[in-house]
C-alpha cells in the first residue's frame, strides 16, 4: 500500500518557559507499506518527536498524520491508547522492560492486552531468545534485552514497528544483530518498520531514507536496492 | 555566600516536590498537634475549674448541723488559726411547683461576705425581697426565663413554709451558677423525691430563722496556692476538718444545756396543760349531748300532733272531693239527657221542616203547572176567540153575505122570471115560458142552495159561538177551581209552617231550658269546687306551716347537733393539734437531743470529684494515642526521605564529586527534614493546640457548669513532642542518606541499577502460581520486590486501622460499663437510705411495708457505708463501699459475685470478704491477703477470700456475721435495696415519693438516674474518641497518600511503558492499585490485630481507681476500622488517579535519569 504512513505539514512546538521550541516544523513525508524506513538526522533534528507523534505517545499541534488510511492526529486519549495497543510496536533505545518481569512475562504484558497476538514463546524463539525466556531483564545482556523489547513489540502484530535508536546503547556487533533482526522481520513478515538513528551509515539497508534537520524533512529518498545489514560497515 | 547554591537547592527541592514536603509536614503536624492538643485538655479543664474556685472564692469546708448554729459557733470557728473567712448563712429545701410537678428547690441566702460568689450568666442580682437568681442549668433544662416566678408550696412536711421563709413567690431576675455545684447534681435532701432539682438564691433576710443553717469556711488551704485538686490540698483540708469536731462537741453540749433542757421542761408543762384542757372539753361535750337528746324528744312529740291534725283535715277534704265528684257525674248525666232530647226534637223539626219544604216545593210546582195550564187554556181560548171573531165569523158572515146576496140575486132573478113569467103569462108567451121556468127553477134551486149554505153557515157560526162560550165557561170554571185549590194548598202549607214555627220555638225553649240547667249545674259545681279548693288551700297551708315548723325544729335540732359536732370536732382538732404540737415538740426535743454537726469539704459536690477523674481520663488517653501516632509518622517520614535520597542519588554523587563534604550533603537532607518537621510542629501547633482542648473541654462543658474555658497549653508536651518529632525526622534523614554517602561518587553517578526482578517463594508453589492470572502474578512479584515499602505501607495502614479501632473500642468499652455494672453485676434499682435514728424494730416494720408493696420485685435490708481501704501491698488508699446484706438469698439476687474470667459464681463466707477486681489491682491484694478498712473512723482488718467482677465503684462485700465478728458491733442497717417489678418500671418516682413520706426513709436514689449521670460523663469521653478517630483518619489519608505517591514516583517509567504498550487509563491504574489495595487490605487486616492489642493497652492505661474499663471491642468496631481504612485508601487512590493520568510518556521515557 502506497503512503501507508503519511505526514502532512505536521507541527509540534514545546513551550519551555518563555522559549518555544519547534520540534516538528511542517513535517511532510510518506512511507509505503512494508518499507524499512530510516529517519536520520542530528540530535535535536526532530526525529524522536516525529516518531513519538507517529507512535501515538505525543500529539501534534498542526497537520495530519494518516496511518493505514486512518487519521490519528486528532484522536482522544482513549483512542490513542487503542491505536498504540493494536497498531503500534515500540522499540526504545533503553529497552524499557519491566524489571520485575521475566523476558516471557514482558512479552506477555503486551500480548495480554491484544485480541490478535502472537504466542509469546514463538516470538521469543524467533528473536533467538529461546533459552532466556525465564530470565529477568537484569539477567540479560543489552542486546538480549533489546531483543525482548523487539519481541514484545512484534508479539502484538502491529501494523507499524517504531524503533527509537534501538542500537544506541549497544555495541557495534550487537547493534548490527538487532538491525539484522529488524530487517529480517521487515522482509520476511512484510512489517513496516520506521527506525530512527543519527547514524547515517546504516541508511543503505533501508527502502526509504528520510533526512531531517531542525524539525524539517530535507529529503525523502527511496532506495530501490537495500543492502543487507551484514554488508554495511560503519 | 558559601554554599548558597546548596541552600537554593534545598528551596528548589521543596518547591519542586511540594506534595512530598507537605505530606511530611502534615504527618508531623497532625502528630504533634494532636498530642499537645489532647495533652492540653486536662490542664485546661483543671485550670478553668481552679480559676473559677479562686475567682468566686469557693469555700473549703462547710458545716451543717441538725440544730443550726448561733453566733457563738461562728465566733468559735473564727478563732481557728487557719480560718480565713467564715460565712454563716441560710439554706433550706422546699417543695416548689413547676407546672403540675412537685420538685425540690434549695433556697440559699445571698451573703454580703464574698464566698461562693455566684457566677451571673444572665440578668442581675436581686434588688427587692421577692427577687431571686436561679440555677442556670435548671433554667436551661426547664425553659425558665428571667421574669418567671418560682412558687414555693405553702406546706413543708405538714408545717407552714412561712416558718422558714418569708415569701412563697420569687421572681427570677438572674441566672447564675455557683462554684458549690460543678454539675447539675445538687445533692440529696430529705423531702420530695429525695434529690434537689434546682436552687435559687434570695436575700439573706428572707429567712426568718433564729439559727444559721449552714456555715461556709474558707481556710488557709485555698489561700496557699495549692491546686484545688491536689492531694496536698485535700490532705490539708482533711487536717483542718478535724478541728471542727471539737468545736462541734462543745457547741452541742452548750446547746443541750441552754436549749434542750428548757425545751424538755416546757414539754412536760405543756403535756400537763393539755391533759387538763382535754378533760374540761370532754365534760362540756357530754352536757351538750344530753341537752340535744331532750330537745329531740320534745320535737318528736310535737311533730306527731301536728301530723294527726293534718291527716284529719285531709280526710274531710277527700270526702268533699268525693261528693263533688258524684255531683259532677249527676250533672253531666242530666245534661246529657237534656241534650239528647233536644237533639231528638231538633231532628224531628228538621224532618218536619224538610217535609214542609218538600210540600212547599210540590205546591209551588203544582200551582205553577196549573197556572201554566190555565194560562195556556186562556191563551188558546183567546186565540180561538180572536180567530173566530176576527177571521172565521167575519169570513163566514162575508160568505153568508155573499150567500145572502146570492139569494137576493137569485130571488131577484126569480122575481124577474116570475115577473117575466107572469108577464109572459101575462103576455102569455108560452113557448119561452118553459125556458124561463127552467131558469126560474135554477134560481130557485140556487136560492135553495144558497139558503142551505147560508143556514149551514149560520148554524156553523152559532155553533162556533156556542163552542166559544162553552170554552169560556170551562175556562172560567177551571180558573175558579184553580183558585180554590191554590187557596187550599196555601192554607195547608201555612198550617204546616205554623206547626214548624211552633216546633222551632219549642226547641228554642228547650235549648234555653237546657242552657239554664247547665249554667245552674255548673255554678253549683263551681261553688262546690271552690269550697274544696279553699279546703285544700287551707290544708296545704296547714301542711306548709307544719313543715316549716318541723323544718325549723329540725334545723334547730340540726344546728344544735352541728354545734355539738363542731364543738366535738373543734375539741378533737384542738386536742389532736395539741397532741401533734406535743408530738412535734417532743420530736423537736428529740431532734435537739441528737444534735449533730456534719462537716463537709469540696468533695461533697460530686462534680468536683468527677471533674478531676474526667480530666485524668482524657490525659490517660493522651498518653498512649499520640505516641502511636508519632511512631507511624516517623515510619512514613522514613519512607518518604529514603525515596527522596534515592531520587537524588546522582545529585549526591555530583555534589560529592564537586567536593562537597558528607556533612554538607547530610545538612541538606537534615535541613529538608528539619524544615518539614519544624513547619509541621508550627502548623500542627496553630491548628490543633487551641482547637482540640476547646473541643474536649466544650464537650465536658455540657456537664460542668464552668466559666469560659481557660486554655492551658501543655507547652512541655508541645516542646517535647516537637523536639522528638524533629529529632526523629533528622535521624530519618541521616539514616536515609547514610547508605548512599558511603558510596563513591562514581558509583552514585551511575544510575542505580533497577532493583532486579526475583522469583518469589510463591512461584515455586507451582499449582498456586499457575492458577494466578498474569496481572496477579505481576502484583504478587511487585509486592515482594519492594519489601521495605511493603512493610512500611502495611505498618502505616495497620497503625491507622488500629488507631481507628481502638477509638471505637474505647467507645465500646465506655458504653458497655453501665450495662455490665448495673444490669449484670448490681441488680438493685432503688436505694432507700434509712434514718440513723430508726430502731431495729422500726426497720423491721418498714421492711414489712416494702414487702407488702407488690411494685417491688425484691427488697433487702442492707448496710452500705463508705470506707477508706488500704493494704500492705500498696500505698494507695481507696474509697470503697462496704456492703452487707441482711438476707443471703436476696443478696444473691441483688449482687452477682463472680470471677472476672471464668464467670464462676463466688460465695461469701462468714470469715472473710470479697472485693472487686479494680480494688484488687490497685491495692495489689488477692485471695488470702488482708485489707484494712476504715469504717466510721475505726480501722478493721479483713481477709479477702475472693475477687469479683465489677466495673464502677469499689465494693467490699461481707456477711453480717463477718462484720460482727470483726468489728464486735452489730450491723446498723442503713438502706433498703430494691428491684422493681416488670410492671412498675415507670412508677419508680411514685414509689420513691410514697416511701419518702416515711420518717425512716431519708433519701431515695434511683439507679437508672445514676446510670444516666454516669453515662453522661462517660459519653463526653466519646468526643475525645471522635477527635481521635478523626485524627487517625487524617493520618491514614496522609500516610496512604505519601506511600502511594512514593510508589508512583518510583514506577513512573514502568507506568509510562505500559501506557506506551497501549494500556488504558483504568488498566494502568489497576496495575498500580492492585498492589495498593493488597497492601491496604493486608495492612488493615494486620490493623485488626494491632487494634485489638492497642485497645487493650489503651484501656489498661486509662483504668481509674474506681472504674474498670472492660476490654471489649464490638465486632462492628473492627468492621468500621477496616472499612474506614479501605475508604481512605480508595479516596487516596482516587486522588492519585489524576496524578497518574498526567504522567507523560514522552518525558518519562526520554532517557534514564
Amino acid at each position: 500500500m502506497k503512503d501507508f504512513v503519511k505526514f502532512e505539514n505536521v507541527y509540534k512546538r514545546y513551550k519551555m518557559g518563555e522559549v518555544t521550541i519547534t520540534a516538528a516544523d511542517g513535517v511532510d513525508f510518506s512511507i509505503d507499506e512494508g518499507e524499512f524506513a530510516v529517519v536520520v538526522g542530528l540530535s535535536g533534528a526532530g526525529k524522536t518527536t516525529v516518531l513519538n507523534i507517529l507512535g501515538g505517545i505525543d500529539s501534534c499541534d498542526e497537520g495530519r498524520i494518516i496511518v493505514g488510511g486512518k487519521d490519528i492526529s486528532h484522536l482522544n486519549k482513549h483512542d490513542l491508547a487503542s491505536y498504540r495497543r493494536y497498531d503500534i510496536g515500540f522499540v526504545f533505545q533503553f529497552y524499557n522492560l519491566i524489571p520485575n518481569l521475566t523476558a516471557k512475562e514482558n512479552v506477555e504484558l503486551a500480548t495480554q492486552i491484544c485480541r490478535d497476538h502472537l504466542d509469546a514463546d514463538k516470538v521469543l524463539d524467533s528473536v533467538g531468545l529461546s533459552q532466556r525466556k525465564n530470565n529477568f531483564p537484569s539477567q540479560l545482556s543489552g542486546g538480549e534485552q533489546q531483543r525482548v523489547s523487539i519481541a514484545r513489540a512484534l508479539a502484538k502484530k502491529p501494523k507499524l514497528l517504531l524503533c527509537d535508536e534501538p542500537t544506541g546503547a549497544l555495541d557495534y556487533n550487537t547493534g548490527k544483530n538487532i538491525l539484522k533482526l529488524l530487517q529480517t522481520k521487515c522482509i520476511e513478515d512484510g512489517m513496516t518498520v520506521v527506525l530512527i538513528t543519527h547514524n547515517s551509515a546504516i541508511t543503505p539497508m533501508a527502502n526509504r531514507v528520510i533526512h531531517m534537520r531542525s524539525g524539517k524533512v530535507i529529503s525523502n529518498t527511496v532506495n530501490p536496492s537495500p543492502i543487507p545489514v551484514e554488508q554495511i560497515e560503519w | 555566600m558559601r554554599k548558597s547554591s546548596l541552600r537554593k537547592n534545598i528551596v528548589r527541592e521543596i518547591s519542586k516536590n511540594k506534595s512530598r514536603f507537605f505530606s511530611i509536614l502534615a504527618i508531623i503536624g497532625i502528630s504533634v498537634g494532636f498530642f499537645t492538643g489532647v495533652k492540653s485538655a486536662c490542664p485546661s479543664m483543671i485550670e478553668t475549674a481552679e480559676q473559677y474556685f479562686r475567682d468566686n472564692k469557693l469555700m473549703d469546708i462547710s458545716v451543717v448541723s441538725t440544730v443550726g448554729f448561733d453566733e457563738e459557733d461562728v465566733e468559735e470557728i473564727k478563732k481557728l488559726e487557719f480560718v480565713r473567712e467564715v460565712m454563716p448563712t441560710y439554706s433550706m429545701d422546699f417543695i416548689a411547683k413547676d407546672g403540675d410537678i412537685d420538685c425540690v428547690v434549695k433556697v440559699m441566702a445571698l451573703s454580703d461576705i464574698e464566698m461562693n460568689i455566684p457566677l451571673l450568666r444572665e440578668g442581675r442580682f436581686p434588688e427587692s425581697d421577692t427577687e431571686c437568681i436561679m440555677d442556670s442549668y435548671y433554667a436551661k433544662l426547664s425553659g425558665k426565663k428571667i421574669g418567671d416566678t418560682v412558687l414555693i408550696s405553702p406546706k413543708l412536711n405538714d408545717r407552714d413554709t412561712s416558718e422558714y421563709i418569708k415569701h412563697l413567690e420569687y421572681k427570677v431576675v438572674g441566672l447564675a451558677d455557683i462554684p458549690l455545684y460543678l454539675t447539675d447534681g445538687k445533692g440529696n435532701t430529705n423531702i420530695g423525691s429525695g434529690s434537689v432539682n434546682f436552687y435559687i438564691m434570695v436575700k439573706s433576710k428572707e429567712f426568718p430563722l433564729e439559727r444559721y443553717t449552714r456555715i461556709f469556711v474558707r481556710t488557709k488551704a485555698s489561700d496557699s496556692g495549692l491546686s484545688a485538686f491536689s492531694d496536698e490540698y485535700k490532705g490539708m483540708v482533711k487536717e483542718e476538718k478535724k478541728f471542727f469536731e471539737s468545736i462541734s462537741d462543745r457547741s452541742i453540749s452548750r446547746f443541750n444545756e441552754d436549749t434542750l433542757d428548757k425545751a424538755e421542761k416546757e414539754l412536760v408543762k405543756a403535756k400537763k396543760e393539755f391533759a387538763d384542757k382535754k378533760e374540761e372539753a370532754l365534760e362540756k361535750l357530754s352536757d351538750g349531748e344530753k341537752k340535744l337528746a331532750e330537745g329531740e324528744k320534745e320535737f318528736n312529740e310535737k311533730i306527731a300532733q301536728g301530723e294527726k291534725k293534718l291527716s284529719d283535715g285531709e280526710k274531710e277534704l277527700s270526702e268533699g272531693k268525693k261528693k263533688l265528684e258524684e255531683g259532677k257525674a249527676e250533672y253531666s248525666a242530666k245534661i246529657a239527657e237534656g241534650q239528647k232530647k233536644l237533639a231528638d226534637a231538633r231532628e224531628q223539626y228538621a224532618k218536619g221542616k224538610a217535609e214542609y219544604e218538600k210540600g212547599l216545593f210540590e205546591y209551588d210546582t203544582k200551582i205553577e203547572q196549573a197556572q201554566n195550564k190555565l194560562d195556556n187554556a186562556q191563551k188558546e181560548f183567546d186565540t180561538q176567540y180572536n180567530l173566530f171573531y176576527t177571521v172565521t165569523k167575519p169570513d163566514a158572515e162575508q160568505k153568508l153575505l155573499l150567500v145572502k146576496s146570492g139569494i137576493a140575486v137569485a130571488e131577484r132573478g126569480i122575481e124577474n122570471i116570475e115577473s117575466a113569467l107572469r108577464q109572459m103569462k101575462n103576455i102569455g108567451a108560452s113557448g119561452d115560458s118553459k125556458g124561463l121556468e127552467e131558469r126560474l127553477e135554477g134560481y130557485r134551486k140556487q136560492v135553495e142552495e144558497y139558503q142551505k149554505q147560508y143556514d149551514e153557515g149560520m148554524s156553523q157560526l152559532s155553533e162556533g159561538e156556542k163552542k166559544l162560550n162553552d170554552a169560556k165557561k170551562q175556562l172560567e170554571n177551571a180558573k175558579e177551581e184553580f183558585l180554590t185549590q191554590k187557596a187550599q194548598g196555601a192554607e195547608k202549607l201555612n198550617d204546616a209552617k205554623i206547626q214548624l214555627e211552633e216546633a222551632q220555638s219549642k226547641i228554642s225553649a228547650g235549648e234555653l231550658e237546657l242552657q239554664t240547667g247547665i249554667n245552674t249545674g255548673l255554678f253549683e259545681l263551681q261553688q262546690a269546687q271552690e269550697k274544696i279548693n279553699a279546703g285544700e288551700k287551707e290544708l296545704s297551708a296547714g301542711k306548709a306551716e307544719f313543715e316549716i315548723q318541723k323544718q325549723e325544729g329540725l334545723k334547730k335540732l340540726q344546728s344544735a347537733r352541728e354545734e355539738l359536732e363542731k364543738g366535738k370536732q373543734e375539741a378533737e382538732t384542738k386536742l389532736s393539734e395539741g397532741e401533734k404540737k406535743l408530738a412535734d415538740a417532743e420530736k423537736k426535743v428529740e431532734n435537739l437531743k441528737n444534735a449533730k454537726w456534719y462537716i463537709y469539704d469540696r468533695e461533697s459536690d460530686n462534680g468536683y470529684t468527677t471533674l478531676l477523674e474526667d480530666a485524668q481520663r482524657v490525659d490517660n488517653i493522651a498518653r498512649v494515642f499520640p505516641l502511636f501516632f508519632l511512631i507511624v509518622a516517623v515510619l512514613v517520614c522514613l519512607t518518604a526521605m529514603s525515596r527522596m535520597v534515592e531520587e537524588r542519588r546522582t545529585e549526591i554523587g555530583t555534589l560529592k564529586a564537586l567536593g562537597y563534604s558528607n556533612a554538607d550533603i547530610y545538612a541538606k537532607y537534615i535541613l529538608y527534614g528539619g524544615l518539614a518537621g519544624i513547619g509541621g510542629c508550627i502548623v500542627g501547633g496553630i491548628l490543633f493546640i487551641s482547637t482540640i482542648p476547646n473541643i474536649i473541654v466544650d464537650a465536658y462543658g455540657l456537664l460542668y457548669l464552668l466559666p469560659q474555658t481557660k486554655l492551658v497549653v501543655a507547652w512541655d508536651s508541645y516542646v517535647i513532642s516537637s523536639a522528638v518529632a524533629i529529632l526523629c525526622i533528622c535521624l530519618v534523614a541521616v539514616f536515609a542518606c547514610r547508605h548512599d554517602l558511603k558510596l563513591e561518587p562514581a558509583t552514585l553517578m551511575r544510575p542505580k541499577a533497577p532493583k532486579p526482578g526475583k522469583r518469589i517463594l510463591l512461584e515455586y508453589i507451582t499449582p498456586v502460581w499457575r492458577r494466578l492470572n498474569f496481572s496477579s502474578k505481576v502484583t504478587a512479584r511487585n509486592l515482594f520486590r519492594y519489601k521495605a515499602r511493603f512493610f512500611m505501607t502495611v505498618i502505616g495502614v495497620a497503625g491507622c486501622t488500629a488507631l481507628i479501632i481502638s477509638g471505637f473500642g474505647l467507645m465500646d468499652s465506655i458504653t458497655s460499663i453501665a450495662d455490665l455494672q448495673y444490669v449484670e453485676i448490681t441488680k438493685y434499682e432503688q436505694v432507700y437510705a434509712l434514718s440513723e435514728k430508726g430502731s431495729a424494730q422500726q426497720k423491721a416494720e418498714l421492711m414489712a411495708e416494702f414487702r407488702k408493696d407488690d411494685r417491688f420485685a425484691q427488697t433487702m435490708l442492707a448496710y452500705m457505708n463508705r470506707s477508706e481501704t488500704s493494704s500492705g501491698g500498696s500505698k494507695k488508699k481507696l474509697d470503697a463501699r462496704v456492703v452487707i446484706g441482711e438476707d443471703k438469698e436476696s443478696f444473691t439476687k441483688m449482687f452477682v459475685l463472680r470471677d472476672m474470667k471464668t464467670k464462676k459464681p463466688l460465695f461469701l463466707d462468714d470469715d472473710s470478704v470479697i472485693i472487686d477486681e479494680r480494688m484488687s489491682d490497685v491495692l495489689k491484694v488477692g485471695k488470702g491477703d488482708t485489707i484494712s478498712v476504715e469504717i466510721d473512723d475505726e480501722i478493721y482488718i479483713f481477709t479477702v477470700s475472693g475477687v469479683t467482677e465489677n466495673y464502677a465503684g469499689n465494693y467490699i462485700y461481707m456477711t453480717p456475721k463477718c462484720y460482727e465478728s470483726v468489728t464486735g458491733k452489730s450491723v446498723e442497717y442503713n438502706a433498703v435495696l430494691a428491684t422493681v417489678g416488670e410492671n412498675a418500671k415507670n412508677l419508680q418516682h411514685d414509689m420513691a415519693n410514697d416511701f419518702m413520706k416515711s420518717d425512716d426513709v431519708v433519701t431515695v436514689s434511683l439507679i437508672s438516674e445514676q446510670v444516666e449521670a454516669i453515662m453522661e460523663t462517660l459519653n463526653s469521653l466519646n468526643i475525645v474518641v471522635f477527635v481521635m478517630i478523626f485524627c487517625a483518619g487524617l493520618l491514614a489519608v496522609v500516610v496512604l497518600y505519601n506511600l502511594t505517591n512514593i510508589n508512583i514516583a518510583e514506577r513512573v517509567r514502568e507506568i509510562a511503558t505500559i501506557k506506551v504498550l497501549g494500556f488504558y487509563s483504568l488498566e494502568t491504574a489497576n496495575y498500580i492499585y492492585r498492589e495498593n489495595m493488597v497492601l491496604t487490605v493486608t495492612g488493615a487486616g494486620a490493623g485488626l490485630f494491632l487494634g485489638n492489642m492497642l485497645t487493650g493497652f489503651i484501656i489498661s492505661s486509662i483504668q481509674m481507681n474506681n472504674v474498670l474499663f472492660p476490654s471489649i471491642v464490638q465486632p462492628l468496631s473492627y468492621v468500621w476500622g477496616f472499612l474506614l481504612t479501605l475508604g481512605f485508601s480508595l479516596l487516596v487512590n482516587f486522588i492519585m488517579y489524576f496524578k497518574m493520568n498526567k504522567i507523560s510518556m514522552v518525558e518519562s521515557l526520554k532517557s534514564i535519569e
